[in-house]
């Protein structure tokens, strides 16, 4: 993890704990007549954080939507451990996802969330965080954007599944929750694999050991950052120290 | 148990604006339709718009909590329907 930051992470320790994939392969979807996903493949394994960058509209959403499950494609082929998910409720263990925005019901008081969407266990360890005893007994609405984000990204990083989706965590917070959520995400307590977007590449290319740019509707692998300024994602000025 | 729980936080939303709305209405209407059909009645016409109108247009991300517990739109929208159904039966027989 942090491979292009230069961090070193404690990776022997994960890929000893399992082999578990998520494949992606052959996904394509059409917006009238213009393909915005053409024939997509990628995988993630458990332990791994995968950066997809690419350009506004690149399709990094709708990707990450097609393999949660929320979004129809014109063809997707999904499975973690060679078995094709099928659907929300039969992957509801294997993938979940963080949408860009809030997505927490207002209604419900945040101790009540964690336990209703993090299994006994994993609720009871998130719970005794100690950056989200202040928020228990709350509701989402009473909690500033970045408090909000990180209770969003630490019920999703709690949950049972094995791989998560990360669509944008670092989207509109301040520095100190962000901060944060890169430690949340840093420690990613139950080994899973996460995929992660952004806009903000430094702090994606800091918690990926893959990166990935979406561009022209396909993936390229990116195994050296200058290759970001060759395909045209940053500009020639851009700073990759 | 889990998205049994799921379906009733969902639901939840519903009742109070539904049935303080179905209940102000009856009241309105006492003289031409008696109370309790009044209630049940716009109970179950009020429901659904609720529905359509907290989570399709007000806040529709809040379906991404619910299909992460295992929940698709139809499902949800078919719970909806049911326990309102429910409620309104049990309101009729008592």
């Amino acid at each position: 993890m942090g491979k292009y930051a230069g961090h070193k992470h404690a990776d022997y320790t994960r890929s000893s704990i399992n082999m578990s994939v998520l494949h992606v392969d052959s996904v394509r979807r059409e917006i009238g007549g213009r393909c915005i996903l053409n024939d997509v493949f990628m995988s993630c394994r458990r332990g791994e954080v995968i950066g997809l960058l690419g350009r506004n509209g690149a399709g990094k959403s709708s990707l990450l939507r097609i393999v949660f499950g929320s979004l129809a494609a014109n063809q997707s082929f999904v499975s973690v451990d060679d078995r094709k998910t099928g659907g929300l409720y039969s992957s509801r263990k294997l993938i979940q996802y963080l949408p860009q925005h809030k997505f927490l019901p207002e209604h419900l008081k945040v101790d009540v969330l964690i336990s209703c969407f993090c299994g006994r266990s994993n609720a009871r360890l998130l719970m005794e965080q100690d950056w989200i005893k202040p928020f228990l007994g709350r509701k989402p609405d009473a909690l500033s954007t970045g408090e909000r984000r990180m209770v969003e990204v630490g019920i999703i990083l709690f949950s049972e599944a094995k791989f998560v989706l990360l669509d944008e965590p670092f989207n509109g917070i301040a520095p100190v929750h962000l901060e944060n959520i890169k430690k949340l995400i840093t420690q990613n307590p139950f080994v899973k694999g996460i995929i992660i977007t952004g806009q903000d590449y430094r702090n994606v290319m800091e918690l990926s050991s893959r990166i990935i740019l979406m561009q022209d509707g396909n993936t390229r692998e990116i195994k050296d950052p200058r290759d970001l300024i060759e395909y045209g994602y940053l500009p020639q000025t851009a700073d990759l120290s | 148990m889990r998205t049994i729980k799921g379906m009733w936080f969902f639901y939840q939303k519903l009742v109070v604006p539904s049935l303080g709305i179905s209940i102000a209405l009856a009241l309105f209407s006492q003289g031409f339709v008696p109370l309790p059909f009044g209630i049940c009645f716009s109970y179950a016409i009020l429901t659904p718009l609720v529905h359509l109108y907290s989570y399709e247009i007000n806040t529709p991300n809040e379906y991404y909590f619910y299909y992460n517990l295992g929940l698709n739109k139809l499902t949800l929208w078919a719970n909806t329907l049911a326990i309102s159904m429910l409620i309104i039966l049990v309101l009729l027989l008592t």
